[in-house]
């Protein structure tokens, strides 16, 4: 496809030294090859600590998880970087958040006993809950076509706000605050989530969704070539199979 | 011993007895168990009867193989010496190992990061040896973090024991800050020279302990291992009390000379296995041998005579084919196994299995964070197989670093998989915890065992 060997993204991976908990790196290599199999060239891009990064170029950002000492850093970097953020998802750049990163969306997540202040680039906050979840999690989406799955571990509760979308119902696990039965967010091209795992390798119909939201936003149009996901699919429906069977023990 | 330890030490036996005579089972926690039920100071209890002492050896990685090569050298100097070989590590196998014989010279125990809260203020060590900080099994552990403030709080519960430290990890050297600060006494060890290895992925973020500025190195030796220092000048790796010079690390396995400010001179240490993580394994071995008056001489005997039979570096032989089964159970340690696997220059294959178990950690995530690229490339050279209950995502890991790897199901379906190359070209079998005792259970089986 000579259209498509001209097509590029740009892909922002913020703060990876920080935010690397939970293999997040699969979730840019994922990306990238997806990417590259289809020949759109991936032009990644990794924010530092310290770097004043811009969203005017950027496709795609990504945000991982961290341990509660990286967040609040990364989440005092950020805050400096708001309005442009908050430019960037209301021009419908696509942003996704795991675990940490997806805390950080909100009005305002947990640390302990103290209230931190977040984003505010999606109407939700987070507050602190006993017990930790911890578990592996499946979720039925209108952005994938198989259930996503994956592995959650969290001490906080993601309420959304009234109208704000879920990324989907919870199959098996817990999601956002272990009441609801949702789990994630969906808030223009921005997807949030607890599932790792990581999140996009065995779940190709969201990081396709990704990427097709993306080359909408550049390109005005999303085509997107299918590609052999056997191995994929075949990991999803095992694990997937594994845990509605009750085959795997929780903790 | 008070009357409730010696009741709990004499059912701890009787259950011993009765797993281990009677129905030939493993008894290296369920003894441990029952002494704890009946006595919860167990531990407490019994350390009075080690006329020495205790050494507690823990970390992520490398605690089996260094507490096992410590306590054969201690024996080897002729201390009667009670130690958990087979790993059972937590305080009902800390128990279990303490119950045989009516005295002892001393306890040689492997203790996990989060029971060292559990184990050390009971046994009251001598010395506590800290290898490495890894992140490992984050579902189980939690974040590294608190390992930390574990390990810390176990200390400071036990202030007379002195904490033997691996000086160029800046997260083990984060617990031994606040130790010291603390008023624990600190011993560190370390590699002296910088050994120009092809740097490996550092899974953990090096950070200033201090600070949390990034660190910056005069030179590493893998992970986040090496010659460290803060930017801002508040954290570094500190003056070495032990430290390895003219380390040579290679397929025929590793030697370097290890050296104390106490000690008279230098003394050669030789393995016939590992790779730069066992430099530090047999170092800290080594410090903690010395420091109970073991001499050089004995600790390279006992090493000579070192063939552990745990799956570790264990050899066999399969229809003429060698394999070659090995521990991974985290990104370091898998990244380690890769470079052995790539300082063995012959054509090979390598099965890698990875299972979800409760004792591996149900989330397998980190294996995103394993540098499997290394390994790409050159698929004539090293064909792979995956396995494991997660065999489809290591199938797909793989695929996304430029590997095609079909599924086994066993070793003998791997060793079939693999069966139309040479029998010249090994077999490497890398698993993670609870795939290790069926792999080699099998290949005891099927192989004839070769040192």
């Amino acid at each position: 496809m000579s259209e498509s060997a001209s097509r590029t993204l740009r892909v922002a991976h913020l703060y990876p030294e920080l935010l690397n908990l939970y293999g997040d790196s699969g979730n840019i290599l994922c990306l990238r090859k997806r990417m590259e199999w289809r020949g759109i060239e991936p032009d990644v891009r990794e924010v530092h600590v310290g770097d004043r990064p811009s969203f005017s170029g950027v496709d795609i950002a990504f945000i991982g998880g961290g341990s509660d000492r990286e967040q609040r850093i990364v989440c005092d970097y950020l805050l400096e970087e708001k309005d442009e953020l908050a430019a960037f998802v209301e021009d419908g750049g696509v942003l996704a958040a795991v675990c940490g990163g997806y805390q950080l969306l909100g009005h305002s997540y947990a640390m302990g006993d103290q209230v931190v202040e977040g984003l505010g680039l999606v109407d939700l906050f987070t507050d602190h809950g006993e017990p930790r979840i911890i578990g592996n999690i499946a979720v039925e989406s209108r952005v994938s076509p198989q259930p996503i799955v994956g592995y959650e571990n969290h001490a906080g509760r993601t309420h959304l706000g009234e109208g704000v979308e879920p990324l989907g119902r919870v199959f098996f696990g817990c999601g956002n605050d272990g009441a609801s039965g949702f789990e994630g967010c969906l808030y223009k091209n921005v997807l949030g989530t607890y599932v790792h795992g990581p999140l996009l390798p065995k779940n190709p119909g969201v990081a396709d969704w990704l990427i097709a939201r993306a080359l909408e936003r550049r390109y005005g149009s999303a085509d997107l070539e299918p590609l052999d996901d056997r191995e994929e699919l075949a990991a999803n429906e095992v694990m997937y199979h594994r845990l509605m069977a009750g085959e795997v023990e929780e903790l | 011993m008070g009357a409730r330890t010696a009741l709990a030490t004499g059912l701890g036996r009787l259950a011993h007895w009765g797993l281990h005579d009677v129905l030939h089972r493993s008894a290296s926690q369920l003894p441990g168990r029952v002494a704890l039920a009946v006595d919860p100071h167990a531990i407490a209890g019994l350390a009075p009867k080690l006329s020495q002492g205790s050494i507690v050896v823990c970390g992520t990685n490398g605690k089996t193989t260094t507490n096992n090569v410590l306590a054969c050298a201690m024996e080897a100097a002729g201390y009667r010496v009670l130690c958990n070989r087979e790993g059972a590590n937590m305080a009902a196998g800390v128990a279990a190992a303490l119950l045989p014989g009516r005295s002892a010279d001393w306890a040689v125990m492997e203790a996990d990061e989060l029971s060292t809260v559990n184990i050390v203020p009971a046994l009251r060590p001598r010395y506590l040896v800290l290898l490495n900080l890894f992140r490992d099994q984050l579902d189980r552990a939690g974040e590294i973090d608190h390992v930390q403030d574990t390990i810390a709080s176990a200390l400071a519960a036990s202030p007379e024991t002195v904490l033997v430290v691996c000086g160029d990890d800046p997260i083990s050297m984060g617990v031994a800050l606040r130790a010291r600060e603390a008023g624990t006494r600190v011993l560190a060890f370390g590699i002296a020279e910088d050994l120009r290895l092809g740097a490996d992925r550092v899974p953990e973020g090096a950070f200033c302990q201090a600070c949390g500025a990034q660190l910056d190195y005069d030179y590493r030796t893998y992970a986040q291992l090496g010659a460290f220092r803060c930017p801002r000048g508040d954290f570094a790796r500190p003056e070495l009390d032990f430290w390895a010079t003219g380390v040579r690390v290679g397929r025929e396995g590793v030697s370097f000379d290890a050296s104390g400010r106490t000690l008279p001179g230098k003394v050669r240490v030789c393995a016939s296995f590992g790779g730069v993580y066992m430099v530090y394994n047999l170092l800290a071995a080594f410090v903690a041998a010395s420091l109970a008056g073991v001499d050089g001489q004995t600790f390279q005997r006992a090493l000579d005579g070192y063939h552990p039979e745990n799956g570790r570096l264990q050899h066999f032989v399969v229809d003429g084919r060698e394999v070659v089964l090995n521990l991974a159970k985290n990104p370091t340690g898998f990244n380690q196994n890769i470079s052995l696997l790539l300082a063995d220059e012959r054509e090979k294959a390598a099965f890698l299995v990875i299972n979800d178990d409760f004792n591996d950690g149900k989330d397998i995530s980190w294996i995103w964070d394993v540098d499997f690229e290394r390994l790409a490339g050159a698929p004539e050279a090293l064909r792979v197989v995956a396995g494991g209950h997660r065999a489809n995502d290591v199938q797909v890991r793989l695929k996304y670093a430029g590997i095609e790897a079909p599924i086994a199901g066993s070793v003998a379906e791997a060793l079939e998989a693999i069966s139309d190359l040479p029998r010249e070209r090994p077999l490497y079998v890398l698993t993670n915890y609870s795939a290790l005792w069926p792999a080699k259970a099998e290949l005891e089986r099927m192989g004839e065992r070769h040192e």
